[in-house]
């Protein structure tokens, strides 16, 4: 088998409701291995639900999410954490934790009975802070960093699981500018030098077709497109998923597409 | 049944909005529902009078309160059975009143004084008292359980005050701890105090029996005022059922209505523990039947709860003249009893 | 608190060492003092073989079982404090709120209640009595997670649950207290307030036999415990299932209590005090908390039991009274302060 062609995690015919509620409705998606992989879409499309069904903190109704072949429903808590790390949304730890002892809690996965603190640990610990510009904050209690450095220290604890894929649920919501291009191209550095299988979702639109290498619009718990970002920022497949009409230009800088929103759309049925 | 009002940050909303009723029927039904509590009260305290070791009929009754001829009956109905039947709805009433504002101000469905551990404090205090001071008289006692209510809810809401709130976790945890404590220094004095225990043990599980109508006397109007305070907060009540930022924008006076509810709670609490020990549990499970019934508007909710609260002691009472028949057992044990039954049942079904 | 990696990386074995020759000196002063004074010298003379017959006879058998049980029962409330305020994320929490000292409580009491005779004697041995404490105990725990079922992985609504079985079995408690003579119900009471006890080497067996494979399992959960500070989910992310996991502690917690309190009844408070304590000398690492805790628990116990003992013999006040008296400026003073953890 190709391995280069198959998908590093494929979501196949996933339905998941929330009591009565469908949520994700025979949701197929391959992912791509080795590249950027951003889910988008309107409030509520269901883009969260699948991020987190693809970590599996979710248990679908049907379907099955396979890493390389393997079915994640058959993986024990510890082998599934060394092999996806995920960034939640709203993460916390206690205030007067230190970065180090934050950071260090990514290696729990990794950590057998006999030898608690392993040289690969220290080492997996090291290159984190460092990958992630936090090894000088490392004594640092959590509840003093600004929300910039914060941020980077959860990444690093992500980094410091040496896991293959790495998820982020809405990474760059509660930061500003700034900070919000500082982290996804810290994210999109660890796709390039470390060859990262990264599934993000993102709430705006223009930072999704700008980091993506896939772009996938989720809407009303299906698929409605998948493929590079210069294929799918459409007029008419923007108004159809986000329900906005919008004018699409070429990023003079970055060279990706740039979405316009120009007025929002009644809803049709 | 239960309606869940969240109102969204920063909403303005009035407070007609906030009161209008939803359907046009409401009132009579409304009024059904008093008067059908009101009867019930009533028929429990005829029980209360009528029924107990010795079964009374209601012609005894009658003579008794109102054509007294000195005979044993008479007298065993007017000096025994008849503080009983005045004290245990005005202590039930005024517990549920009390549960009522409890649960609103902590925003918390498991909130009760007793959960908070004002039971607790009533009863270090009567120990104390007891055990080290020697008081021995009814009313010494009961003014010592009204101290220590009092002093024990403003430990606790200051604590609330200065901590930045109380999560539904903290209080329980607070009222847990609490109880322990009062609990066990309790059992520290009595162990060394034998003469002391029995009669102090029953007093602690709270109990109508044996009660000086004077207590009612004087705790009556302590009752009275405390639950006139909570009536006339009601409508801020009311507001303060969704968030601080909402209640302010309505032009609710946060820290006088808070202050103004914790000194209803604490008269209401402690006139009920000067009267009858800790009863416990009351303060839990009236409010939720009173929601349950009338809704949530407080209005309503407090009358609702005060009829309840007072039926609820009273048959209470009456049971507990029955279920170790002929021994009577303390009332608290079986509010205790019913309480953590009715407690797990709402928690199953999570309305809790 | 300083900043400085050297001394950090030393506060815990500095303060395990601490702590270690604290306890010693402690249990030491529990062998010698009581009623009559034994010399230091003299105890450790008996402890290695020799020393006269009527002092061997008070240190062997009435002292040191006496302090071994305060050891082992303090030590394991500490425990099982420490786990469930990790697990729950908040420093209030204690063993006293899952309703298992109360169900103790409750074995107790109809344990003397049944087998007590017309003429208020005992008709069994009173050494069963821990054993129906135990049994309480252990039914009370199955009670609660029974009726919590899947909610039982919420932490405030077993702590719910553990509150609505408490108060119903001190209802129960209360009503066959009353019902009693007061040659049980002082019986009772005392077990209640927490009392260490005259007690045999027999039943401390008894109680190691039972701690040790506690113990045991605290040490191999030890190291699943550093991500239950995180969120929920984020704990999911680095490979621990924090809702099971939090089942499994909380019934090693109320393992542990129900062995601790067995023979000692409720002693309030160490398992509340003990791991916070640990936490103020030892820090954050999660090895050396357990071990902390345990010792200040022993500490505590040990200690409390020697005040009582020397400060107020010979009237046998129960070594509950020190640790409630202590327990509870210190309980108010915590609530008092910001709370930096969760809720």
């Amino acid at each position: 088998m190709d391995d280069i062609a198959r998908p590093r995690i494929d979501v196949q015919a996933l339905t998941l409701a929330y009591g009565t509620a469908p949520v994700l409705k025979d949701l197929s998606l391959p992912i791509a291995r080795g590249k950027v992989t951003v889910l988008a879409g309107p409030n509520g499309c269901g883009k969260s639900t699948l991020l987190r069904a693809i970590r599996r903190l979710l248990r679908p109704d049907s379907g099955q999410v396979l890493l390389d072949g393997l079915d994640i429903a058959g993986l024990n808590d510890r082998g599934l954490a060394r092999q996806i790390g995920l960034l939640a949304q709203s993460p916390s730890a206690p205030e007067d934790m230190t970065v180090e002892e934050l950071v260090r809690l990514g290696r729990y996965p990794h950590q057998s009975m006999l030898q608690p603190w392993s040289p690969q640990d220290a080492e997996a610990l090291e290159s984190a802070m460092a990958g992630t510009g936090v090894a000088h904050l490392r004594q640092r209690r959590i509840g003093s960093l600004s929300g910039g450095q914060l941020q980077r220290v959860w990444i690093a604890m992500v980094l410091a699981q040496e896991t293959d894929v790495i998820c982020l649920d809405e990474p760059v919501n509660h930061l500003d500018m700034a900070h919000q291009l500082e982290c996804l191209d810290l994210v999109r550095r660890l796709n390039v030098e470390h060859g990262r299988t990264v599934v993000l979702v993102l709430h705006d639109l223009n930072l999704a077709a700008r980091y993506a290498d896939q772009l996938v619009f989720v809407k009303a718990g299906e698929i409605a497109a998948s493929g590079a970002p210069e294929t799918l920022m459409t007029r008419e497949l923007i108004a159809e998923v986000f329900g906005v009409e919008a004018m699409i230009i070429t990023d003079p800088v970055h060279q990706r597409p740039l979405c316009i929103p120009i007025k929002g759309m009644t809803e049709q049925g | 049944m239960t309606v869940n009002i969240t109102l969204p940050r920063g909403t303005t909303l009035s407070t007609a909005m906030l009161t209008a009723s939803a359907k046009p029927d409401a009132a009579p039904r409304l009024r059904l529902i008093y008067i059908g509590l009101l009867a019930l009260l009533l028929a429990a305290m005829l029980a209360s009078l009528t029924l107990g070791y010795r079964l009374y009929s209601l012609a005894e009754v009658w003579r008794a309160l109102f054509a007294f001829d000195g005979s044993e009956t008479a007298v065993v109905i007017a000096n025994l059975r008849l503080p009983r039947a005045v004290i245990a709805p005005l202590v039930g009433g005024a517990l549920g009143v009390a549960g009522v504002i409890v649960q609103t101000l902590s925003r918390n469905r498991i909130a009760s004084p007793d959960t908070l551990g004002l039971n607790a404090g009533a009863s270090l205090a009567v120990v104390v008292a007891s055990a080290v001071f020697g008081v021995g008289s009814l009313v010494g006692l009961s003014l010592a359980a009204a101290f220590g209510a009092l002093v024990t809810s403003l430990v606790v809401f200051a604590i609330a005050a200065t901590a930045g709130g109380l999560s539904p976790l903290r209080i329980v945890l607070i009222g847990v701890t609490f109880a322990g404590l009062g609990h066990s220094i309790v059992e520290v004095i009595l162990t060394t105090n034998e003469a002391q225990m029995q009669q102090l043990l029953f007093w602690l599980a709270g109990a109508f029996v044996d009660r000086p109508m004077v207590l009612a006397l004087n705790g009556g109007p302590i009752i009275l005022l405390g639950a006139a305070i909570a009536l006339a907060l009601a409508r801020p009540l009311d507001a303060l059922q969704a968030d601080d930022s909402t209640a302010t924008s309505l032009g609710v006076p946060l820290v006088w209505v808070r202050a103004a509810s914790f000194i209803s709670v604490s008269l209401l609490t402690g006139a009920a523990v000067s009267m009858a020990g800790p009863v416990g549990f009351v303060g839990l499970v009236v409010p939720h039947a009173a929601r349950w019934l009338v809704g949530l508007r407080h209005g309503r909710q407090l009358p609702a709860a005060a009829l309840i609260g007072a039926i609820y002691a009273t048959v209470a009472d009456v049971a507990a003249r029955f279920v170790i028949y002929p021994v009577e057992a303390p009332v608290g044990a079986i509010t205790a009893v019913v309480g953590g039954i009715v407690l797990l049942v709402l928690l199953k079904r999570r309305a809790a | 608190m300083s900043n400085s990696a050297g001394i950090t990386a030393m506060r815990a074995p500095l303060g395990l060492i601490g702590l270690g020759a604290a306890a010693v000196l402690l249990i030491l002063s529990g062998v010698a003092f009581g009623s009559s004074w034994i010399p230091l010298e003299q105890v450790a003379a008996v402890i290695l073989g020799a020393g006269d017959k009527t002092q061997q006879l008070i240190v062997l058998q009435l002292r040191l079982p006496r302090v071994v049980i305060a050891v082992l029962a303090g030590g394991g409330m500490a425990l099982a404090g420490f786990l469930l305020q990790k697990v729950t994320r908040n420093s209030l929490a204690s063993p006293g709120v899952l309703g298992v000292v109360d169900g103790a409580a409750l074995g107790v009491v109809i344990f003397l209640a049944l087998l007590s005779d017309t003429a208020n004697a005992l008709v069994v041995s009173i050494a069963y009595q821990p054993l129906a404490a135990a049994i309480g105990a252990f039914a009370a725990i199955a009670l609660v997670f029974l009726l919590a079922g899947r909610q039982a992985s919420s932490a405030i609504r077993l702590l719910l649950f553990g509150i609505a079985v408490a108060a119903v079995a001190k209802a129960i408690t209360m009503v066959l207290m009353l019902i009693g003579p007061i040659y049980r119900t002082t019986q009772a009471a005392r077990w209640i307030a927490g009392a260490v006890n005259e007690i045999n080497w027999g039943e401390i067996q008894i109680t190691a036999i039972a701690m040790v494979p506690a113990i045991l399992l605290v040490l191999l959960v030890a190291r699943m415990l550093p991500p239950t500070d995180l969120d929920e989910t984020s704990a999911r992310g680095v490979g621990l299932n924090l809702p099971v996991f939090r089942i499994l502690i909380f019934a090693l917690a109320a393992a542990l209590t129900a062995i601790s309190v067995a023979f000692v009844g409720g002693v309030g408070f160490i398992g509340l005090m003990a791991p916070h304590l640990a936490r103020l000398i030892i820090g954050r690492n999660v090895y050396a908390g357990l071990v902390a805790s345990f010792l200040l628990g022993a500490i505590m116990l040990v200690g409390a039991d020697l005040v009582v003992r020397v400060a107020f013999a010979p009237v046998e006040v129960p070594a509950g009274t020190v640790t409630a008296i202590i327990g509870a400026p210190y309980f108010l003073f915590l609530l008092m302060r910001k709370d930096r953890q969760n809720g």
